[in-house]
C-alpha cells in the first residue's frame, strides 16, 4: 500500500542542484532545485537572461549541464551520453519561441520529423516513413486543428499556424513531457491565447506535462497550475500563480517594472 | 589596443614603410641585374627596411600619435568609433595610401615595361591589324572539327563537376565549423580545411600539368584537373553556406531525438540545396572556360585544338575556333544565369 502511494506521488521530472556555467564564464544557472508532478502544467518565469531557455535546454540535453541531478522517471539524465541523449530526447518534446521547423518541407512531413527518435537513419533518409506513423501525424494535424494544411509547405503558414504544427511533431514524438520555450513570445495576441490553448488541451486531454517559458503574467495566471520564478540563475519564487502580487512581481523583474496585460 | 589589431598594424605598416624605403633606395643605388639576383642579401635588406617602419609606426602611433594606415585600418572598433571626421588629405593615413598607390604604380609601369611606343609601332600594329582580319574572316571549314572538339570540352566540365559534387558534399560538412564542434571533429576540420586550402591554391592549370604526366595528356587529365579544383572550390563555397544555417531547424529536429545524419539530412541538408545547386551550376559554367585553358596545356578538347593553330598563326582558323568558344561560353553564362536566378 505504502509502495503503491510513492509511485503516485514520484515526480515526474526532479531537478536537483542543477549548475549550469558556459565556457564563457556565464553562470547561467547556480543549482535550481525544483520537482514536477506528473500532469502539471509549469511555468518558469523572469527576465530575459534569467536562465529559463538554459533550464530547459538542460533538461532534453540541448545544453550540457555542468553539475547538479535531472532526474526523469527515474533516470538521471545529466549523466546520460551519445544514444542515451537521444533516447532521452525521444521521450521529451519540445518547442520553441520561432517554431524551428524545416521551411521548404510540407507540414505533414515536419510532423513526421517527430517520429525520427524511432526511425532508423536510412528509412528517415529515404523518406520511408510508416503508414502507422503517417496516421498518428495526421491525428496530431487534426488535434492541433490544421490536418487541412498537410500538404502545404511549413513557411507558408502564419507564425500561430507554425506553432500548431511544432506542437504536432512534438506530440508525435508520443513524450511524457512537453517543454515549451517562449513559445507565444514571437505571436500576436490573439494567436497567443489560441496556441496556449492547444497547450492546455494537450495538456489536460492527453495528460501530458508542460513546462513552459512565458513572459506574461497574465497568461501565466490563466494557464498554469504552478509557478517558478527565476532570477540571476536562481529560483526566487514558487507556488500559485495567482499569490504573485505586486511586491513579488517586483522582485522577480526589478523594482519600477509595470505589469503589462495581455487580452 | 588587443594584441591580434596591434600585430595587424605592426605588419601592415612595415609592409608599406618597408615597401617605399626600398624602392626609395633602388631608386637611388641603380643596382646592377646581377645585385638585384642576390635573393639572400636583398631579403636582408627588406627585411631591415620592415623592421625600420615597424619602428617608424610604432614611434607615430604610440609616441607622436599620428595615426598610421595600419592603425586606420586594423584598429578595434571601438577605438574607431572615437574618431573624429577628416578630410583624407589633412590624415597621414591619407598620405601613406596615396604615396604608397602611386609609388607601386610606377614600379608597375617599369616592371611590365610599358610602352605606348610598342602599343603604337607600326609595323607591330600592321601584325595586329593581319591578326584582326583572320580572326574576322572565320575559316569555316574548321566549323565542323571545331564543334566536335567543343563537345568533347563541355563534357569534360560536366564530368568533372559531376564527379567534383558527392565529394565536396560529404566534404562540406566535414568543413563547417559550426558542426564539428568536438575536439576531434574540429583536429579534423582543421587539417581538411587546410588541405583544401593548399589544394585549391594551386592552379587547375598545375593541376592540369601534374595529371598530364600521370596519366598521359589529353582530354582525361584535363579533366581529372578540373575535378581536383571543383572539388576544393565547392567544398569551400558548400561548407560557408552550412556554417550560415540557422540554428532554429537544427535545435528542433536535436529535440526529437534524431541521429547526428538524420539532423544534417533533415535540418541542414533543406536549408543549403538552393545554393548548392547554384553554386554546382556555375561552376560548370567556370568549369567550360576552365577547360578551354586547360586545352592550351594539352588537357584536350577545344584548348588543345586553338593551341596548334594558334602556333602555325592561322588566323583564320584560330577565329573561327574563337567563335564558337565564345557561342557556348555566352549560352552556358545565359543559361546559368537563368537557372541561378530561378533557385533563388
Amino acid at each position: 500500500m505504502n509502495g503503491e502511494h510513492e509511485v503516485v506521488t514520484q515526480p515526474i521530472l526532479s531537478i536537483r542542484n542543477l549548475v549550469k556555467t558556459y565556457p564563457n564564464g556565464v553562470r547561467a544557472l547556480k543549482g535550481v532545485t525544483f520537482d514536477v508532478q506528473k500532469g502539471e502544467f509549469l511555468v518558469i518565469i523572469g527576465l530575459s537572461g534569467s536562465g529559463k531557455s538554459t533550464l530547459l535546454r538542460c533538461i532534453n540535453r540541448l545544453h550540457d549541464p555542468t553539475s547538479g541531478e535531472i532526474l526523469f522517471q527515474g533516470e538521471d539524465l545529466a549523466k546520460a551520453q551519445g544514444d542515451g541523449i537521444r533516447r532521452i530526447r525521444g521521450r521529451i518534446g519540445m518547442i520553441f519561441q520561432h517554431f524551428n521547423l524545416i521551411p521548404r518541407h510540407t507540414v505533414l512531413s515536419n510532423v513526421l520529423m517527430g517520429r525520427l527518435g524511432i526511425t532508423s537513419t536510412w528509412k528517415s533518409l529515404f523518406g520511408l516513413w510508416k503508414d502507422d506513423d503517417k496516421a498518428r501525424a495526421l491525428d496530431y494535424l487534426r488535434l492541433v486543428g490544421i490536418a487541412d494544411k498537410a500538404k502545404i509547405r511549413a513557411d507558408q503558414l502564419s507564425g500561430g499556424q507554425q506553432q500548431r504544427v511544432a506542437i504536432a511533431r512534438a506530440l508525435t514524438q508520443n513524450p511524457d513531457l512537453l517543454l515549451a520555450d517562449e513559445p507565444v513570445a514571437s505571436l500576436d495576441p490573439a494567436t497567443c491565447h489560441t496556441v496556449m490553448d492547444y497547450l492546455r488541451k494537450v495538456n489536460r486531454e492527453l495528460g501530458i506535462t508542460v513546462v513552459a517559458n512565458l513572459h506574461f503574467l497574465s497568461l501565466v495566471r490563466e494557464y498554469a497550475t504552478r509557478v517558478i520564478a527565476l532570477k540571476g540563475g536562481e529560483i526566487v519564487y514558487e507556488g500559485s500563480p495567482h499569490n504573485i502580487d505586486e511586491a513579488w512581481f517586483a522582485r522577480i523583474y526589478g523594482e519600477g517594472s509595470k505589469e503589462v496585460h495581455i487580452n | 589596443m588587443n594584441r591580434s589589431s596591434l600585430i595587424r598594424r605592426t605588419v601592415f605598416d612595415s609592409l608599406t614603410f618597408g615597401f617605399l624605403g626600398v624602392v626609395f633606395l633602388i631608386a637611388i643605388a641603380q643596382p646592377t641585374d646581377r645585385q638585384m639576383l642576390e635573393l639572400g642579401r636583398n631579403s636582408l635588406i627588406f627585411l631591415a627596411a620592415m623592421v625600420a617602419g615597424a619602428v617608424l609606426s610604432s614611434v607615430l602611433n604610440d609616441v607622436l600619435k599620428i595615426r598610421t594606415l595600419g592603425e586606420a585600418i586594423f584598429a578595434p572598433a571601438h577605438k574607431k568609433a572615437q574618431l573624429e571626421e577628416t578630410s583624407w588629405w589633412k590624415t597621414f593615413s591619407g598620405w601613406q595610401l596615396a604615396v604608397t598607390i602611386v609609388v607601386m604604380f610606377v614600379v608597375a609601369l617599369v616592371k611590365t615595361k610599358f610602352s605606348l611606343y610598342e602599343l603604337l609601332n607600326e609595323d607591330g600594329f600592321a601584325g595586329a591589324v593581319r591578326l584582326f582580319q583572320g580572326l574576322l574572316n572565320p575559316n569555316f571549314a574548321l566549323l565542323p572539327r571545331a564543334v566536335l572538339n567543343i563537345i568533347e570540352t563541355i563534357f569534360m566540365a560536366f564530368l568533372a563537376t559531376m564527379l567534383a559534387i558527392p565529394i565536396a558534399f560529404v566534404l562540406s560538412f566535414l568543413c563547417a565549423k559550426n558542426i564539428m564542434k568536438s575536439p576531434p571533429a574540429f583536429a579534423l576540420y582543421l587539417v581538411l580545411r587546410t588541405f583544401l586550402n593548399v589544394t585549391r591554391s594551386i592552379e587547375a592549370l598545375i593541376w592540369a600539368i601534374i595529371f598530364s604526366v600521370w596519366v598521359g595528356i589529353g582530354p582525361f587529365a584535363g579533366m581529372l584537373a578540373l575535378m581536383i579544383h571543383s572539388v576544393a572550390s565547392l567544398a569551400k563555397q558548400y561548407s560557408e553556406m552550412v556554417e550560415t544555417v540557422s540554428d532554429g531547424p537544427i535545435e528542433g529536429i536535436q529535440s526529437t531525438g534524431a541521429t547526428k545524419l538524420q539532423t544534417i539530412w533533415f535540418a541542414i541538408v533543406p536549408q543549403v540545396v538552393l545554393p548548392y545547386i547554384s553554386f554546382t551550376v556555375y561552376r560548370w559554367d567556370i568549369n567550360v572556360r576552365m577547360a578551354t585553358i586547360i586545352g592550351l596545356v594539352g588537357g584536350g578538347g577545344i584548348g588543345t585544338m586553338l593551341m596548334t593553330y594558334q602556333g602555325q598563326a592561322m588566323w583564320p582558323e584560330v577565329g573561327c575556333i574563337i567563335l564558337v568558344i565564345a557561342a557556348v561560353v555566352w549560352a552556358m553564362d545565359q543559361a546559368s544565369a537563368y537557372l541561378r536566378e530561378a533557385l533563388k
